[in-house]
């Protein structure tokens, strides 16, 4: 019976094969950029020596920072596997379908759209590998026996994707479980507290603080450990305080809005602000990044003249960390966006297609949906970006951040980090388009 | 003397093997209510859309007939024929279709917004919609917290709200239980053919269809009849 319902389900709907591709591919963009991650990381926990922990503690780094952007896509391919069958699970519940038949439903075709994308990202993994062999550190490239993941790695990693994939489901459904209308009828926007800009604030006080009393902290291992605590907590904040800001501006923009796109972003942000952070927090990322790596070279510069060979060596690997690692958070923030804006086309198709049966042009859903996620963009790199400097100003001193070099870095990453969220969404206006053709 | 709002002759439409519509003349009058009906598939949502500009036919054509003169539906290009029904007609779907995320006011003031009006003004002329539909109070609430019925009077509030000269309506009580039926195709006559406007409605519903002035029957892809409901020969010659 199950096997029956099953394949009902997983026949491709109105949608055509997109719902199911959609997922699956961004899984196995996952898979393959988290394989591509550790093995890069691996390849440092062959060094033995006293410079090859200074790497260890930069790759526990750099992993950190990845962490966010990719599982904000992991989440968003898993949101999006169990949300394309909301509807029609939320049916089977009212055709009188157990509970526990729907949750095992749901969890099995997300697990296996997972685990299929993840086998995907395996063999995608294969064929970046002699690539990332190719990248020099320590004055010699990786090679290919460092990166290399054994099997247990392998196997690890799409378990894990698969696992990621059927809690998300179950959080999803639970919903769709308890009330078998839970799906359709839609509540108010949620509220955010305010008690979470005074937590935020304290905590960026703390880490300023903890950046402060760094210099005289004695041990690399304590400074790596409160550099560590100090980023991790203040991208923690930003996480907290992100979608209340965003809240708080889209309800200014609401009430001020003049145009019809205007308006229809402002909602469309109201509806969820978690939703619209968490699609552009990535970018968040990159912009915290951008300043880190900006004042980071501009300091390393300005050790130049003085530097032995071996914290050259150091110095020019440490750029070209921070480069890998600004470049992977894109590539996983143009991917949420991406799959974020292709499944809400999904989800929107009927009421898209009914708008343009009333006249209202293409090019103004175009326009509104840009804005809804341009705005926030906008909101979260600046913030993002002054928050880092914030917390980097005891660190590196105010010179060092306005140096020009700086400023350069971050500009430029910055730029690249909103060009990229703006090719997320220039990739899925086809698809809107053929979803508002009448 | 009658005049014709809407004109169609010789509407054909394929899809694929299937003739939706197979040589479809009518002819709607100002002011009237028609009623579409006929069994599931017989092309009655593909007449409407035809009549309404939102998909062109494959050959026939229809002409559109108002204060401003005369405009070839069926000769306009795709922009074209999406400005004339964000203008000059209004839509009401089985669904609401609302747009969730905006307040019950906004959704009918946006039909105002895309075609220049400032929000101000618009959300105002929303708002009395909404009274004059009974739905005073309710200008904020967001689609999700309103009953079937009550989003089906927003739809109405926004089809009406641009002074449309024609309001087509697929189904309009399809969802509604029999007693909010009866309600919600007041609320649409009074509205539309109450304000010297024109209805076309497409409906299963006998008794939706004996509120109109004229019925035509549909079957496979034809106009097979055309009767006058009883009660509403009186209301039809007004
Ligand atoms: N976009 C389309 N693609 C293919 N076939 C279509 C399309 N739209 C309509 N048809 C076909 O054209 C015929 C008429 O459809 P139409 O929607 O006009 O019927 P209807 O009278 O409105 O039916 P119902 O009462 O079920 O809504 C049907 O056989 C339908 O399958
Ligand atoms: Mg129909």
């Amino acid at each position: 019976m199950i096997g029956r319902v099953a394949w009902l389900l997983a026949r491709p709907g109105t949608g055509g094969l997109a719902p199911l591709a959609l997922p699956a591919t961004a899984f196995a963009i996952v898979t393959a950029l988290l394989l591509t991650v550790l093995g890069g990381a691996q390849s440092f926990w062959s060094w033995t020596d006293d410079m090859g922990v200074t790497y260890q503690a930069l790759a526990v780094v750099a992993l950190v920072l990845l962490v966010v952007p990719l599982s904000s896509l992991g989440g968003a391919a898993a949101r999006l596997s169990a949300r394309r069958r909301d509807d029609r699970l939320a049916t089977l519940r009212l055709l009188g379908a157990t509970p526990a038949t729907v949750s095992a439903l749901a969890v099995l075709e997300s697990v296996v759209l997972a685990v299929v994308g993840a086998v995907a990202g395996v063999v995608l993994y294969f064929l970046l590998v002699p690539l990332i062999a190719l990248i020099p550190f320590r004055g010699e490239p990786l090679g290919l026996d460092g990166v290399l993941l054994g099997l247990p790695a392998l196997v690890g990693v799409v378990g894990g994707v698969a696992l990621l994939a059927a809690a998300s489901a179950v959080l999803g459904l639970r919903q769709v479980v308890i009330s078998p209308l839970g799906v359709r009828t839609r509540q108010d926007a949620p509220k955010l507290h305010w008690l979470r800009i005074v937590v935020g604030l304290a905590v960026i006080a703390v880490a300023f603080g903890m950046m402060a009393v760094l210099q005289v902290a004695g041990s690399a291992m304590v400074i790596l450990a409160m550099l560590g605590a100090a980023f991790g907590g203040t991208i923690a904040v930003l996480n907290l305080i992100g979608p209340w800001v965003i809240r708080l501006v889209a309800r200014s923009q609401a009430r001020r809005a003049k145009t019809p796109q205007r308006l229809l972003a402002a909602r469309a942000v109201l509806e969820s602000p978690k939703a619209a952070w968490r699609q552009v927090s990535g970018v968040a990322m990159t912009s915290f990044m951008a300043v880190f790596a900006g004042t980071g070279i501009a300091l390393l510069g300005s050790f130049g003249e003085a530097a032995d060979t071996e914290s050259m060596l150091l110095f020019a690997d440490i750029r070209t960390g921070i480069l890998i690692t600004v470049v992977g958070s894109f590539l996983m923030v143009a991917c949420s966006v991406g799959v974020n804006q292709a499944a809400s086309i999904l989800d929107r198709a009927d009421l898209s297609r009914s708008l343009g049966m009333l006249g209202m042009p293409t090019a103004t859903m175009e326009a509104a949906r840009r804005r809804s996620v341009m705005s926030p963009l906008r909101i979260t790199a600046i913030g993002s970006a002054v928050t880092a400097a914030v917390v980097m100003l005891p660190l590196t001193g105010i010179t060092i951040i306005v140096a020009p070099l700086s400023l350069a870095v971050i500009a430029a990453v910055l730029a690249a980090g909103i060009g990229v969220v703006w090719l997320g969404l220039v990739a899925t206006k086809p698809m809107l388009e053929r979803s508002a053709s009448v | 003397m009658s005049s014709f709002v809407l004109e169609a002759s010789g509407l054909v439409k394929s899809f694929g093997q299937t003739h939706a519509l197979a040589g479809v003349d009518l002819r709607v009058r100002t002011g009237e209510s028609l009623a579409i009906m006929g069994a599931s598939g017989s092309g009655k949502t593909t007449l409407l859309h035809c009549l309404a500009g939102i998909v062109a036919p494959d050959t026939g054509t229809v002409a559109f007939q108002s204060g401003a003169g005369r405009v070839e539906v069926t000769a306009l290009g795709e922009r074209e024929r999406s400005r004339l029904r964000r203008e000059a007609f209004g839509f009401v779907f089985q669904q609401g279709l609302l747009i969730p995320e905006l307040t019950a006011v906004e959704n009918v003031a946006l039909a105002l917004m895309l075609n220049g009006m400032p929000r101000a003004r618009a959300e105002e002329y929303g708002g009395g919609w909404l009274a004059a539909l009974g739905l005073a109070g309710m200008e904020d609430r967001r689609i999700g917290q309103l009953s079937g019925g009550q989003a089906q009077r927003v739809a109405i509030a926004r089809a009406q709200v641009t002074g449309a000269a024609v309001v087509f309506a697929d189904e309009p009580t399809g969802a509604l239980d029999s007693a909010t039926s009866a309600e919600v195709m007041r609320a649409l006559l009074d509205s539309t053919t109450g304000q010297g406007r024109t209805l076309v409605v497409v409906t299963h519903d006998a008794d939706v269809a004996g509120r109109c002035s004229r019925i035509v029957d549909m079957r496979d892809g034809r106009i097979v009849g055309e009767r006058v409901p009883a009660g509403a020969s009186a209301e039809a010659g007004a």
